[in-house]
């Protein structure tokens, strides 16, 4: 019975025709006219646009967000040592500098500009962003520009089964992100992150950097890179943010509702857990 | 959700195209993302089995690297460097530029051109040793107005360099430097 509501969930917002998803991120600023009107109007007319903008190659336009100047300055290109290659990540290398691995950006570049617009498209859907991250060192960051761009991180030790037994560990019916963003796939040098399993089995994309130690097989959207190095952390952090707020923005200005109110992004949740607290 | 939650086989696109297909899941509950992911499929497959391509990893060497070798293997590099400091050349760069410069010129050979860049460099190096040292009483008077001790340093090391290296007259130094210190004029009272 508990999958059968599951199942149903999705459609739930589309029978009640809400032009947002159930749980949004965004805040909820619109006035009740507007959005009364957006919901008898608009939701054919928003799918319309959802399959028309896939024609377009770049409609985020986020080719512009950075160039292989800004990827070099940030130590995007540095690698791991030789001794810890993993075989899979050879394509992407440029060369070995005296025993270190060096990136070739080029082909990193490539692979952002996929993942970039992917995350974009994601974010224009209304879907759920989720960010990674399993090094303390830039732990704080990747929560900070989640919360920025008005999505979710969860940068501590992963409880098996957060995904795969969600709907027992939380007591209810749960929806699982749309989109998990690993700023790093490996919870220490010796394995792998469990999310980055338990997304697969549970046909959720990821976008991951990929450091020279990694295996980028179940990755959907892997971007070979140093996943250590603060500065390329920050540099990754902003990009993405940027990405999802430009497909945001979008949503909202198609969908004639006020600009996103980037000064307070979390608006709409803080008001969710105030009632849940009272 | 009806779906698979072997990761092992095949991509998170085909389950979901095999249950959408097979009527599993309907199309009005197919996951956001499917669309997408059909509109810009990833480079590479994301298979769990995809086999590691077999590609060499090539080592990068320069044409440098082999007098750069040398002179580091006769001498220990004892310099302090800073990674954040773009504008400053080190011992190394500064012998590389004046080999560079003789090899241009050509006229010696290898070992010749090798021993009159370490020559210039040492000489270039006690130039600005020699500088460095005049001004140091004068520096510890008044390092205490100046908050920025280590910036103050670098910038009179930069000025004192910039003075050995060209004879001309103390106001063309001035527009020189590019941080504006004439030492000249600061220690004249």
């Amino acid at each position: 019975m508990l999958r059968k509501t599951l199942c149903n969930l999705p459609r739930f917002s589309q029978l009640c025709g809400l032009p947002r998803r159930l749980q949004s991120t965004q805040a909820e600023a619109a006035p009740a006219i507007t959005t009364t009107v957006s919901a008898d109007a608009e939701p054919e007319d928003i799918a319309v646009i959802e399959q028309r903008i896939l024609k377009h190659p770049d409609y985020f336009q986020v080719h512009n967000l950075f160039t292989v100047r800004d990827l070099f300055n940030a130590r995007v290109h540095y690698g791991h040592k030789e001794g810890s290659l993993d075989d899979r990540m050879r394509p992407y290398l440029y060369g070995n500098r005296l025993g270190h691995l060096i990136f070739d950006l080029d082909k990193t570049a490539v692979h952002l500009r996929d993942a970039l617009n992917f995350v974009a498209h994601i974010a224009f859907r209304d879907g759920i962003i989720l960010f990674f991250n399993r090094n303390a060192l830039n732990a704080h960051l990747v929560e900070q520009k989640a919360l920025e761009a008005g999505e979710f991180s969860h940068t501590r030790f992963w409880r098996g089964g957060i995904f795969t037994n969600a709907n027992v560990q939380f007591d209810a019916v749960t929806r699982l992100p749309d989109l998990c963003i690993f700023l790093n796939t490996q919870n220490n040098v010796m394995s792998q992150h469990t999310a980055v399993r338990d997304a697969a089995k549970m046909a959720i994309p990821t976008v991951g950097i990929v450091d020279s130690n990694c295996n980028p097989n179940l990755i959907t959207y892997p971007v070979p890179g140093n996943d250590d190095s603060p500065a390329a952390v920050e540099l990754y952090c902003n990009l993405f943010k940027e990405a999802i707020l430009r497909g945001k923005r979008k949503r909202r200005e198609l969908l004639g509702l006020p600009p996103l109110d980037e000064t307070q992004p979390r608006r709409s949740r803080n008001k969710n857990t105030t009632t849940k607290s009272n | 959700m009806a779906q698979s939650r072997l990761e092992k086989i095949g991509t998170i696109f085909t389950r979901v195209q095999g249950l959408l297909r097979g009527g599993a899941m309907k199309t009005e509950d197919k996951p956001i993302w499917y669309d997408v992911y059909a509109a810009y499929p990833p480079k590479a497959e994301p298979r769990y089995d995809r086999p590691a391509p077999e590609v060499p990893v090539r080592n990068i060497f320069y044409a440098e690297d082999v007098v750069r070798a040398k002179l580091h293997k006769q001498n220990r590099p004892n310099e302090t460097i800073s990674l954040f400091d773009n504008k400053r050349s080190t011992q190394s760069q500064q012998f590389m530029k004046i080999y560079e410069n003789l090899k241009s010129q050509g006229a010696l050979d290898e070992q010749r051109i090798y021993e009159t860049a370490l020559d210039l460099l040492a000489e270039q190096r006690q130039q600005s040793r020699l500088d460095a040292s005049s001004e140091e009483p004068a520096v510890a008077g008044i390092e205490l107005n100046v908050e920025t001790k280590s910036q103050l340093m670098s910038d009179f090391m930069e000025a004192g360099g910039q003075q050995a290296k060209s004879s001309s007259p103390p106001k063309e130094r001035k527009k020189d430097s590019g941080v504006g210190i004439n030492i000249d004029s600061l220690f004249k009272d």
